[in-house]
């Protein structure tokens, strides 16, 4: 667990970071999100010791973070950046195996546990292991990135828009993957972006900063279905916050049983999202769709206005 | 398959190590030639003297000459390279960085003082001999190898280091495992750019009393014998050939390491 009580942190006159609070449980995953500028990258960084805060309490596990030598508690926090900082003079392997390296695991230890990582990865270490950092693309150095920081298994996650840098597609997959991933490990993560979309995507717990403060924080559904602010809203799509929604939310939630009419031709499988949902209403000229489970077995149906009535609800008491 | 990829590989490495080693080898051949058989070439310098008594330099046998003459750039060198390199070093770490613009300075003001201003000053300080051009060429030979250092050490990447600091490395071991590595290269070159003037430079030991492989030269001017300075300019040639192509061979595999899997 990660708590930091009216933590601040000043550059001389400059405030960088305000009087923050705020709670990641363990396990959770917790995106702070801003425009730059606004703190988020110097939040994470007081997290790990790379910068030392000026004031209030940054509590982990329990103990302030004060208390640890900093080199010890580094090694126990995985960390992941936009540039990934691989060392180009070492193989994936090697760069991979570092910190169990640094905690003096056998030889033996370190290669079976790089191997494991680089196949959690979709790595082969094989085709990979001997590889230096600047022959691989920008997705693979970025998932080497990742192993690296998992390779002590660290409950904490420490990830500095790590996936800044990457093409929108390789960016889609390797969120796709840290969601799995996350869904496996359970470590507790402090994710910053600038990237809403991902930090919608990806978190359980949203908090958006600007210069230096916390405007927001909540649950993505909960920020969504009330922003604090004209900013927050900004952030969140405006008028596209709507959809955002919709993509938050499973169609499996929101099916009406099989009604006596005939069954829509359009199948949704009921894990997709209710933006999905209406993405395939729209391209089928269709306000019903047949839900379907992991086999093509129907289970339900969903219908526009079901979707627009759920939004209503949902706007008028929030769930959380 | 497996095999015959690590086949081709072995078959392939001899023939891409034969012409790195080439060079060398080549130079050194050449060098030893001359300082070992000078006296071979006598119907040549003499060619180039007809009129003098002697044509070969005896003062000092030539492969004395040759040990005196890295002896005293050798010993500069070693001086040099963990002075300046130790330098380097402190003045990009956070606590020696407001030394880093005088070292910076002072480094660059030795390399604007001639080494023969360098040599008077020291002469009437330390005498005559070996110790006033040793201290002239660790003072000359000083700016390339701290310049280099601090250019090495300033561009490795900053990411890189706060990865490495981000994963609970030490300052030590960041500086020794990642930040040295990745200089290596350009530190090198300041060694090399540093040793090879220095070679040269060297001869001026001579006008002080260091015997060396400037003798020929310093004893052909004041007598008048061209053939004893062309003796001494080629064996002080082929030796700053010799020693420059072993550093560029050096060079290739320090970058071949890190770019070559």
């Amino acid at each position: 667990m990660i708590e930091l009580s009216h933590v601040s942190k000043r550059f001389g006159d400059e405030t960088a970071v305000d009087d923050i609070s705020l709670r990641v449980a363990k396990g959770k995953f917790c995106a702070l999100v801003g425009t730059s500028g606004c703190g988020k990258s110097t939040t994470l960084r007081m997290i790990n010791r790379l910068i030392e805060h000026s004031e209030g309490d940054i509590i982990l596990d329990g103990q302030a973070i004060d208390a640890y030598d900093p080199v010890k508690l580094r090694r126990r926090i995985g960390y992941v950046i936009q540039h990934t900082g691989l060392f180009p003079h070492w193989n994936v392997a090697r760069n991979i195996g570092l910190v169990p390296r640094l905690l003096k695991w056998s030889a033996t230890d370190v290669q079976s546990r790089v191997a494991e990582l680089m196949h959690l990865l979709g790595l082969p270490v094989d085709e990979f292991g001997h590889k230096y950092p600047h022959q691989l693309s920008g997705g693979q150095a970025q998932r080497v990135g990742v192993a690296r920081a998992l390779a002590a298994d660290p409950d904490i996650l420490l990830m500095d828009e790590p996936f800044g840098a990457l093409d929108p597609i390789t960016r889609e997959k390797l969120q796709d993957e840290l969601a799995k991933l996350q869904a496996r490990l359970h470590k507790t993560v402090v994710f910053v972006t600038h990237d809403m979309d991902e930090a919608l995507k990806l978190a359980d717990h949203l908090v958006v900063m600007r210069e230096g403060r916390i405007v927001q924080q909540g649950s993505p559904l909960a920020l969504l279905q009330s922003p604090a602010d004209p900013f927050v809203e900004s952030l969140l799509g405006g008028l596209e916050r709507g959809l955002k929604q919709a993509a938050l939310t499973r169609v499996k939630d929101h099916m009406t049983s099989m009604g006596p009419t005939l069954p829509a031709q359009s199948r949704i499988p009921g894990t997709f999202s209710l933006r999905q949902a209406l993405s395939m209403m729209l391209r089928d000229h269709s306000d019903r769709l047949t839900v379907v489970d992991q086999h093509d077995v129907p289970v339900g149906e969903l219908s526009l206005r079901r979707i627009i009535k759920e939004a209503q609800l949902d706007n008028g008491n929030p769930r959380e | 398959m497996e095999t015959r990829v690590s086949n081709s590989l072995s078959v392939a490495q001899p023939h891409k190590k034969a012409p790195q080693w080439l060079w060398p080898l080549l130079w050194g051949a050449l060098l030893m030639m001359s300082v070992f058989a000078m006296s071979a070439a006598e119907p040549l310098f003499r060619w180039i003297e007809p009129d003098a008594r002697q044509v070969i330099y005896d003062r000092a046998g030539f492969v004395t000459l040759l040990g005196r003459h890295l002896f005293v750039v050798g010993i500069a060198a070693v001086v040099t390279i963990i002075v300046g390199v130790a330098a380097g070093i402190a003045v990009t770490r956070r606590w020696g960085s407001d030394f880093l613009p005088l070292v910076a300075q002072l480094a660059s003001l030795g390399q604007t003082f001639p080494p023969v201003a360098v040599l008077a000053l020291a002469v009437p300080v330390l005498g005559f001999g070996t110790l006033p051009i040793i201290v002239a060429l660790m003072l000359y030979g000083l700016l390339p190898i701290v310049r280099n250092t601090l250019a090495g050490l300033q561009g490795v990447e900053g990411d890189i280091k706060t990865a490495a600091h981000a994963m609970g490395m030490k300052p030590a071991q960041i500086l020794c495992q990642v930040e040295l590595p990745l200089a290596a290269p350009v530190i090198l070159a300041g060694i090399r750019t540093s040793v090879t003037i220095n070679i040269a430079t060297a001869a001026l030991g001579a006008t002080v009393g260091a015997s060396n492989l400037g003798d020929p030269i310093i004893s052909g001017i004041v007598n008048g014998n061209m053939a004893y300075v062309v003796q001494g300019a080629l064996a002080i040639a082929l030796l700053a050939l010799t020693i420059d192509s072993l550093f560029e061979v050096l060079q290739r595999q320090l970058r071949a390491r890190i770019s070559d899997d």
